[in-house]
């Protein structure tokens, strides 16, 4: 027993080096993806101390939202464009009807209001665009198809092009969003607004517009999201509850920094691939479902600030 | 401000608790360095000192919210290391805050109530019911609740969610809170900031109230000067986290440090 | 008019703590109990199955997360999870000892949920709020993981699905196939009842009051003594008792059998949670308040409606109960954040002092 935990799995990985490398690889490709989820956590976390539910609904409405227009008949460029469009007027209608109302309301009164939010895109996605999956446009948006297979460790290790393009876009966004917050204008006043909303109010920045941009940010962020994923399976509202699973990347990395939401990402990405395939069959397998959840726990248990998070001092 | 005048027996007795050379330090910042003095029984003993001397930290050590690193303090004789706030409680040593820290969600009677809980024993099981010993037991406290309440005068608001009353009100209610306890030591931490003179006056008159009817020792955290020379038997001054001055008010007055630290070296 | 309180003086401090202090108040109970009791069987069996009974189950379900979630303040989203050790444990219970009472072993079936729910309690000590919420996820994925992988728990059946079997209490069916929906109700409303009062005992006392400070200020609430972690133990053990008996009624007396995994996956933890929210945290009226309100919604959605002349398909009305719950959690947190339990004390309140406006 003790063997078959502590031992073996390590054997195999020692055994067939190419398959460890394509388990890396796959969890890498499934940790990009929760940081970018992580991500929009993160931005709106950051600016308007909310911790936004609806992040996962937003990737799988983007998503809806830009299969739908161009089952309708949309060319897949304009469709994009429309849904960029839908994705500010989305952002701005939850600044105006749901955050506006409930400033200085105590953070879980907020995170529940995100769950209303939730719902509200559920329904309104169902009912616009029905309810079954749908097929992400792949080759309109000109994404690669296909695999390369490299030789190497003395086995075959497969890249899907589309999963190399995902690890690439996302590097790109995370690289913008940077250039972003520290060199515009916007940017400085977001980084204000997170310090401190009163101080920043006081210098005369708006922050219900900083609140409209962090979410249309955080919007876009979901579609680039839901294009990906979208990409690999299928447009669908069961990626939903996949998206749960940033809620352990962003205790990993903390809820205000970037970095640790790409860290933290990567970690439970690697971490659930590699205990699935090593150590999943010891169990019957499946424990991809839970064992994210269960690292975060235990870290939290060690480390309640996150990776990079500060020491909490208790006042009173 | 008459408060001295009424009758109140000045009690120098067997010192009730001594803090000896605390020393506390968030990363790098130090709020107290090296702080010694002590608390004797049936005294009101004010710590003051200009904003972020240490004063807060200070009842913060002695009642286990902070763990300081360095230095001993001595409750009834006894010394402790490690001590937890709830231990603290039940060793009779209750407080106020400076932000109230009241149960906003609760009535009056239910805030001064959780004061009860450390003598409430009922188990579990009685609970369950509401009847016989756990209805017994909650009669028999909520008469003592209610004499605290009529001796603050806050009959009108017993069922009044806290979070709805004016500052003034709430600060009384935090004192019943920790009256209920019936600590041996009660930490006023500033109850008498941001009122007017005639809730000063108050609160003045229910202190020295409880002094005499419980015969409650107290350390006070407080800014108006005349509160404290009027009130206390003792001070002790802090600056930087330093003690720079301990004596009878009198004394205290005179020092040329505590001018130096409230009016800034060269006045 | 008729909601007054004037002439009714408490002369000890017993009375003034009754859960009733008004006697109108306890004249509307003893009247909605009467008629919870008489009514049900003039009424279409139908209704009783798919109106009344899963009504009772949820309010129960919210009545439990409430204890955790409104009245002690963390929050778990991990109540469907929690219901469904219930009901396992249920199922085990009766399978291995069929003699005994089946409505005994739905109430000590409560005991396992309890158990497993202090287990999963443990690191509220360290890590609140949000953080909480994912360990609570966790417990949710990890026990419906354990549900679907653990054949022993459903007895090896091949369909994996619990297998309600046949039970009588004085020689009347009141679980399995042959129980009508009549007497699967009075037996849940029993039930529903009994806990429901014990409940409002807990929180009107020392440990209810020692929950809500909890809430409302833990630090404040250490320094009067209150040990945080047994407090919030005992909340999630409280809690988590409440959830497991509603999981075990909602199987063996509602559900009558089946697909327990998705029975108890993370949307009903999300749908009970929402029931506490737009009922009102902190209220066990308002418990039964938003049970009420999110059971019917769909309900009426799918029969009312047609019925009414107003055709919509199975699928849409599905879509439109979506949307109105989340209208309804926005709107309520928004507009009043006690939930409907609040409504309703305002409106007593005006009533009270009707037709004055103070």
């Amino acid at each position: 027993m003790l063997y078959n935990v502590f031992v073996d799995p390590f054997v195999q990985m020692a055994d067939m080096p190419d398959l460890l490398v394509q388990v890396l690889w796959e969890g890498t490709v499934a940790g990009v993806l929760y940081a970018l989820i992580a991500l929009g956590f993160v931005l709106i976390f950051k600016a308007s101390g909310v911790f936004n539910f609806a992040q996962g609904i937003m990737v799988v409405f983007a998503a809806l939202t830009l299969v739908g227009l161009h089952e309708k008949g949309v060319p897949a460029l304009l469709a994009l464009a429309i849904t960029v469009g839908v994705m500010y007027a989305l952002a701005w209608s939850i600044e105006r009807v749901v955050l506006r109302p409930l400033v200085n309301q105590p953070d879980i009164i907020l995170f529940m209001a995100t769950f209303g939010i939730t719902y509200l895109i559920i329904g309104l996605g169902e009912f616009i665009f029905g309810g079954r999956p749908k097929a992400m446009i792949t080759d309109q948006l000109f994404l690669p198809r296909g695999a390369i297979d490299v030789h190497m460790l003395g086995g075959r290790v497969t890249f899907q092009k589309l999963d190399i393009a995902a690890a690439v876009i996302a590097g790109l966004m995370v690289l913008l969003l940077a250039v972003f917050f520290q060199k515009t204008r916007i940017g400085r006043a977001l980084r204000a607004v997170a310090d401190s909303h009163k101080a920043a109010l006081s210098v005369g920045i708006s922050l219900n517009q900083i609140w409209v941009v962090v979410w249309f940010t955080a919007g876009l962020v979901a579609l680039v999201t839901g294009i990906m994923w979208g990409a690999r399976s299928d447009v669908s509202f069961g990626l939903q509850i996949i998206a749960l699973k940033a809620l352990p990347v962003l205790i990993l990395g903390g809820f205000t920094s970037v970095p640790g939401a790409i860290i933290g990402g990567l970690i439970i990405g690697i971490g659930e691939k590699m205990g699935e395939f090593y150590w999943g069959p010891l169990v019957g397998g499946g424990i991809e479902s839970w064992l994210a959840y269960l690292i975060a726990l235990i870290f939290l248990l060690f480390r309640p600030q996150g990776l990079f998070g500060d020491k909490i001092i208790e006042r009173i | 401000m008459s408060a001295r005048d009424l009758p109140r027996d000045p009690v120098p007795g067997e010192t009730l608790l001594r803090v000896d050379g605390i020393s506390l330090a968030f990363g790098g910042v130090k709020a107290l360095t090296d702080v010694s003095f002590d608390i004797r029984k049936g005294e009101i003993r004010a710590i003051i000192g200009p904003n972020g001397a240490g004063k807060s930290s200070m009842l913060n050590c002695i009642n286990g919210f902070y763990q300081p690193q360095q230095g001993r303090i001595a409750y009834r004789g006894v010394e402790r290391r490690q001590m937890r706030p709830h231990d603290a409680a039940s060793q009779g040593i209750a407080r106020t805050f400076q932000n109230i820290a009241l149960f906003r969600g609760m009535s009056t009677l239910d805030n001064i109530m959780t004061g009860r809980l450390l003598k409430m024993h009922v188990p579990f099981f009685w609970q369950l019911w509401r009847h016989g010993p756990a209805m017994r037991e909650e009669v028999e406290h909520r008469r003592v609740v209610e004499s605290i309440i009529e001796f603050l005068e806050i009959e009108h608001i017993r069922k009044v969610p806290v979070g709805r009353l004016p500052y003034g009100l709430q600060k009384r209610v935090e004192l019943g809170r920790a009256l209920a306890m019936e600590p041996e030591l009660l930490l006023l931490d500033e109850p008498m900031a941001g009122m007017n003179l005639e809730e000063k006056e108050d609160m003045c008159r229910f202190i020295l109230d409880v002094v005499k009817q419980y015969g409650t020792t107290i350390a006070l955290i407080e800014h108006d000067m005349g509160v404290v020379m009027d009130l206390s038997d003792r001070v002790v001054v802090l600056d930087y986290g330093r003690k720079i001055a301990d004596g009878s008010p009198a004394e205290v007055k005179s020092d040329s440090r505590v001018i130096d630290a409230y009016l800034g070296v060269g006045h | 008019m008729f909601y007054r309180e004037a002439g009714q003086f408490k002369t000890s401090y017993q009375d003034d703590m009754a859960v009733f202090p008004i006697r109108q108040d306890r004249i509307g109970v003893a009247i909605i109990l009467a008629a919870a009791c008489a009514i049900p069987p003039f009424l279409d069996n139908f209704v009783v199955g798919t109106v009344l009974v899963p009504f009772l189950v949820f309010s129960l379900a919210a009545v439990g997360l409430n204890l955790l979630t409104g009245y002690t303040g963390l929050l778990s989203l991990g109540t469907g999870a929690f219901m469904g050790v219930g009901a396992y444990a249920c199922y085990k219970l009766t399978t291995i000892f069929p003699g005994v009472n089946i409505l005994v072993w739905i109430l000590v079936s409560g005991f396992f949920a309890a158990a497993i729910g202090v287990v999963f309690g443990l690191p509220s000590l360290r890590i609140k709020g949000f953080y909480l919420a994912v360990a609570t996820l966790a417990a949710q994925f990890f026990l419906e993981w354990c549900f679907v992988r653990i054949p022993w728990l459903f007895n090896y059946n091949i369909s994996g699905a619990i297998e309600v079997p046949n039970r009588s209490l004085f020689g009347i069916p009141v679980v399995g196939p042959n129980a009508t929906p009549l007497t699967r109700y009075y037996a849940i409303l029993a039930i529903v009842v009994a806990l429901t009062w014990i409940a409002s005992n807990i929180v009107r006392g020392r440990i209810g009051r020692m929950w809500m400070a909890v809430r409302d200020m833990d630090i404040a609430a250490e320094l009067m003594g209150i040990r945080l972690l047994r407090a919030k133990l005992l909340a999630f053990a409280v809690s988590s008792y409440f959830c497991g008996v509603a999981g075990a009624v909602m199987m063996f007396l509602w559900y009558g059998g089946g697909e327990a995994k998705d029975a108890f996956s993370i949307n009903l933890s999300f749908t009970i949670l929402f029931m506490v929210i737009i009922g009102g945290l902190g209220s066990l009226t308002g418990a039964f308040f938003g049970a009420a309100l999110l059971h019917l919604v769909p309900i009426f959605l799918k029969f009312g409606l047609p019925a009414l002349g107003f055709p919509i398909g199975g699928a849409t009305a599905e879509h439109l109960t979506h949307i109105i719950i989340g209208a309804l959690i926005v709107f309520f947190l928004i507009v009043e954040p006690h939930g409907l339990a609040r409504l309703w004390a305002t409106a007593k309140q005006k009533l009270r002092l009707w037709p004055f406006p103070y």
